[in-house]
């Protein structure tokens, strides 16, 4: 491995923990309010609340980026 | 409608399958066979334990209630487990490394092992759990009640305590190492959190489909302020969710399935996603049942019980006994978890330390300690159940009862500064976490926990409602006039703040022992300290026999056996005891603490190895902040010196490489110059021979001699140079055998003495009269002497020549000097004597090929000895210097 790709391979892994890292803060963005309260409208998406969407929305995908981050940090 | 009698003996039945399932798990796991037993879906499966009873069967009450505000239990969690790599991480590293067996544990691990700190954090654990399984027990016949209302409840929780008293002795206490993973209980917890959250989607599944007519009819019958929610997502949002994200690690039974019960770091990787998915699938039908259960059930109907109702009021019997064993599944599996690491805590850090200390001499001599802990432990856990029983029956039926999920989820956060210190705040103290955690614990006390007993529990009514004695700044619900808040948001505001400031200042104010500081570095570095680099724990005056009897005693005769005779492998010891090592004292100690706590196994080694205090030296050696962070930089340092070293010692290599490439070209040059003098006069003669035909007979005679005579010395000089290179590359050994040195001399001298004679040089000898024997080459040896003498002989003549030789043994060499009385040899040209063709002054050595030193040196290279040139005044002196060694 030469040394470019030891750098690449380093600043990857880097960048992985550092996203780590972000994923809670960025969650915690979304769910606290006042941001939260931008979605507590009375708008409806197909028949269901907005804020009740949102909510579970955001919800999966933090779980989703979570799986995506956590297997890359697994392995590497 | 459902009877009681099958409800009790669904209830039975489950609870003999469970019995089953752990009982196969831990006989799978005795034989080795783990497998998917340790698979990080298990390990996720078992931290679902966090939903319990409230949670099945509260959220859907909270959200009948207040709308959306259940979510920020859940959510609260999530966000810790996908910041994982924040906290949950290097949580379970120290975890790990430090063997912790519990919260309280950890805490006193962290601030120098103290007894204090454990002994608190295990009481405030048992008093705010104590009403929290209270609450478990009370859901469970809450449950039982809406199916028989005229049962008796007192009796159902009885049997129920119980029977999960006996579940939890029977796989909870199976070993002595608290570290080790409960095979049968973890997997037990996995099936109850599948059941639960199959029950709760299925009632979910039957509410919005079955009977709701689709999710939008459902929201549809919502009313509006259950939705919008202005009011929901303000202080109490935040200070709920923050709430259960520091309840999630703090949490006696949290922290037990998290950190203990983990079999392996990676798991966290996978739990980091697949808990909070978990979490959200139990969430997500929350809401609709309870818009549901509101719209449905007639007015008055208990909303905590909705997802139990429904089922029933729609006359879906199996649905509501599945949904039944969901409930029954969540209490009983927090109680389980609960009862084992309060249990560790109580047996731990309360009965083990008193009865260290009303046995202090018996530790080092009798008894099996191991007894004493299970003991201790299978008491402690049917005591936490009875207590909760008894709280049960004290409280029972009051309304209070239903706030204390969030009460004990206050009463756990208050470790949290301690926590988050202990791991990220190398200086934090013990006096610090001391002072923060009374505090918290008074002020949480004071504004939360004695509020919840509405008057009946120290604080009275009018205390309540007026403050103590009248004073109204100190009433609980609103301290120093604050009012306007939530109960919650403002004990957690009060008991937080002064927490964090009194543990922040009281850590600032305060000098750390040395073993805080000695644990402070293995907490706040874990990641950077490799194991090796160890703590200077005790001073050395334990004996490896005490520590053996005791380990044998803690840990058992074959466990014992094993690590100690690992460890006298690692001191290269093939038998006996290993010495008893700074290393070997900590490797025990931790092993110890898997078993009774790290301050308990601190205590019982020190009391073995002496005193416990570390001396003045070891101080020294303590890797705190500043050492370690020199110690990197020098290892960085050491590092790049090293390259450096190399670069120069590349660099030399090749000036070398120069240099004799050098010499190569100089001597290839030398050589073909020796080898055209013979070769020019060998053609010229030859040419002349035949060209003049007239050419008398005796010239032609005299050139013809002259052609042999140059081929002779071709052939001589090619014979050299061959033996020369020959001799160089030290391929051919030389053969060697006893031989007599004198011999050899006068061997040389018959060899050369015609030549002596022509030069008329006198030879002065000088040997011992008694042979001197090396084992050495005969013909090689005199050949080197041949060479010198005929050297001397040829350009070592002065007035009146002579040739000294003279012999001398020594010890473990024969000497042998060779000096004449010539001209000697210019001090500028001594060094290059021994090479190839080199041509000292004309004089000296006019006509040679010089190849006889070099060659000379060789050979006696070649016969382990040495020819060197002596500093002399007179004519050149040569050193022959050979070894005696006779083998």
């Amino acid at each position: 491995m030469s040394t470019s790709d030891l750098a690449t391979s380093a600043s990857r892994d880097r960048k992985r923990q550092d996203s780590a890292l972000f994923i809670p803060l960025f969650g915690t963005f979304l769910f606290l309010s006042p941001f939260i309260t931008v979605f507590t409208g009375s708008a409806t998406v197909f028949g269901l609340p907005l804020i009740f969407v949102y909510i579970f929305g955001a919800w999966l995908g933090l779980v989703v980026i979570a799986r995506i981050t956590a297997r890359r940090l697994d392995k590497s | 409608m459902l009877s009681l009698n099958t409800l009790i003996a669904a209830s039975l039945g489950y609870a003999v399958l469970l019995f089953a399932i752990a009982f196969w798990a831990e006989r799978r796991a005795k034989a080795g066979r783990i497998g998917w037993l340790r698979s990080p879906f298990v390990y996720t499966l078992s931290i679902s334990v966090y939903c319990t009873g409230w949670t099945f069967y509260g959220a859907v009450g909270s959200a009948a209630r207040n709308g959306f505000e259940f979510v920020t239990i859940y959510l609260g969690p999530t966000l810790v487990f996908i910041g994982w790599w924040w906290l949950l991480r290097k949580l379970l590293r120290v975890g790990r490394t430090q063997r912790i067996t519990s919260i309280a544990d950890l805490i006193s691990s962290r601030y120098g092992k103290s007894t204090t700190l454990a002994v608190l954090v295990t009481l405030l654990a048992v008093i705010g759990s104590t009403p929290y399984i209270a609450l478990q027990l009370q859901s469970i016949t809450l449950s039982f009640s809406v199916i028989d209302s005229g049962g008796n409840a007192d009796l159902t929780a009885f049997w129920v305590a119980a029977g999960l008293a006996a579940f939890t002795i029977l796989f909870g206490t199976r070993n002595v190492d608290a570290n080790e993973r409960h095979h049968g209980v973890v997997t037990a917890i996995a099936i109850e959190a599948v059941v639960k959250l199959i029950a709760l989607l299925s009632v979910g599944i039957f509410v919005v489909w079955g009977i709701g007519g689709g999710p939008a009819e459902i929201f549809a019958k919502a009313p509006a302020e259950m939705l919008s929610g202005d009011n929901i997502f303000s202080a109490r949002w935040v200070s709920l969710t923050m709430l259960s994200a520091m309840a999630i690690i703090t949490l006696p039974r949290m922290f037990q399935v998290i950190v203990v019960e983990n079999a392996d770091e990676r798991h966290l990787a996978t739990a980091s996603w697949a808990f909070p998915g978990y979490l959200l699938l139990m969430s997500l039908f929350v809401l609709p049942i309870a818009i549901a259960g509101n719209a449905l059930l007639p007015s008055g109907s208990n909303p905590d019980l909705y997802v139990l109702s429904l089922p029933l009021s729609q006359g879906q019997n199996n649905l509501a006994l599945f949904a039944f064993l969901g409930g029954f599944s969540s209490a009983t599996s927090m109680v389980i978890i609960a009862a084992i690491a309060l249990s560790t805590m109580v047996s731990n850090h309360i009965i083990m330390p008193i009865w260290l200390r009303f046995n202090s001499t018996e530790t080092e001599t009798s008894g099996d300690v191991r007894t004493i802990l299970l003991r201790s432990r299978r008491l402690s856990i049917a005591g936490i159940l009875l207590l909760g029983y008894l709280y049960f029956r004290l409280t029972g039926g009051s309304g209070a009862l239903a706030s204390i999920g969030l009460i004990a989820f206050a009463g756990s956060a208050q470790i949290i500064p301690s926590l988050l210190g202990g791991l990220f705040w190398r200086g934090a103290t013990r006096t610090g976490a001391l002072l923060g955690l009374l505090a918290g614990f008074a002020l949480w006390a004071y504004t939360l926990f004695l509020p919840s007993f509405e008057g009946s529990f120290i604080l009275s009514q009018s205390a309540l409602e007026n403050g103590p004695f009248g004073m109204s700044f100190l009433k609980p619900s609103a301290l120093m006039g604050l009012t306007g808040y939530d109960p919650l948001v403002h004990s957690l505001f009060w008991s937080m703040a002064f927490n964090i400031i009194l543990f922040v200042f009281g850590s600032l104010f305060s000098t750390p022992r040395p073993l805080e500081r000695i644990q402070s570095s293995q907490f706040v570095d874990v990641f950077r300290l490799d194991k090796s680099t160890g703590t200077y724990l005790v001073s050395r005056s334990a004996t490896s026999e005490d520590l053996f009897t005791l380990a044998q005693r803690i840990l058992g005769t074959d466990p014992a056996h094993r690590l100690f005779t690992e460890m006298a492998h690692q001191q290269d010891k093939t038998i006996g005891l290993p010495d008893a090592t700074d290393k070997l004292v900590q490797t025990l100690e931790r092993q110890l603490a898997g078993s009774v706590g790290a301050a308990s196994a601190h205590a019982m080694v020190s009391q073995i190895a002496g005193g416990g205090t570390v001396s003045v030296d070891e101080l020294m050696k303590i890797a705190d902040e500043t050492a370690q962070i020199m110690e990197y930089s020098q290892q960085l340092e050491n590092q790049s010196h090293r390259l450096e070293h190399t670069a120069q010692e590349l660099r030399a290599a090749n000036a070398q490489l120069t240099e004799m490439g050098a010499q190569k070209d100089a001597f290839l040059s030398q050589l073909s110059h020796e080898l055209r003098t013979p070769m020019t006069s060998i053609r010229s003669f030859s040419e002349i021979l035949q060209e003049n035909e007239g050419l008398g007979l005796d010239d032609s005679r005299r050139f013809l001699g002259i052609i042999q005579e140059e081929s002779e010395r071709l052939t001589r000089l090619l014979d050299e140079i061959l033996d020369l290179s020959h001799l160089e590359s030290g391929r051919g050994k030389l053969p060697l055998e006893p031989i007599a040195l004198q011999e050899v001399i006068r061997k040389s001298l018959s060899a050369t003495g015609a030549l002596l004679e022509d030069t008329e040089m006198e030879v002065i000898l000088d040997l011992p009269k008694a042979p001197l024997i090396v084992r050495s080459n005969f013909d090689r040896l005199v050949q080197v002497f041949i060479n010198l003498i005929s050297n001397a002989a040829k350009y070592g003549r002065g007035d009146n020549p002579a040739l000294r030789i003279r012999l001398t043994a020594k010890s473990d060499s024969a000497i042998i000097l060779l000096a004449d009385n010539g001209p000697g040899i210019a001090r500028t040209d001594r060094k290059k004597v021994f090479e190839k063709f080199t041509r000292l002054s004309e004089a000296n050595l006019a006509g040679s090929a010089g190849l006889g030193l070099p060659i000379s040196r060789e050979i006696m290279r070649n016969l382990g000895g040495e020819l060197s040139l002596l500093d002399s005044d007179v004519g050149a002196a040569f050193r022959i210097a050979l070894p005696r060694n006779l083998e």
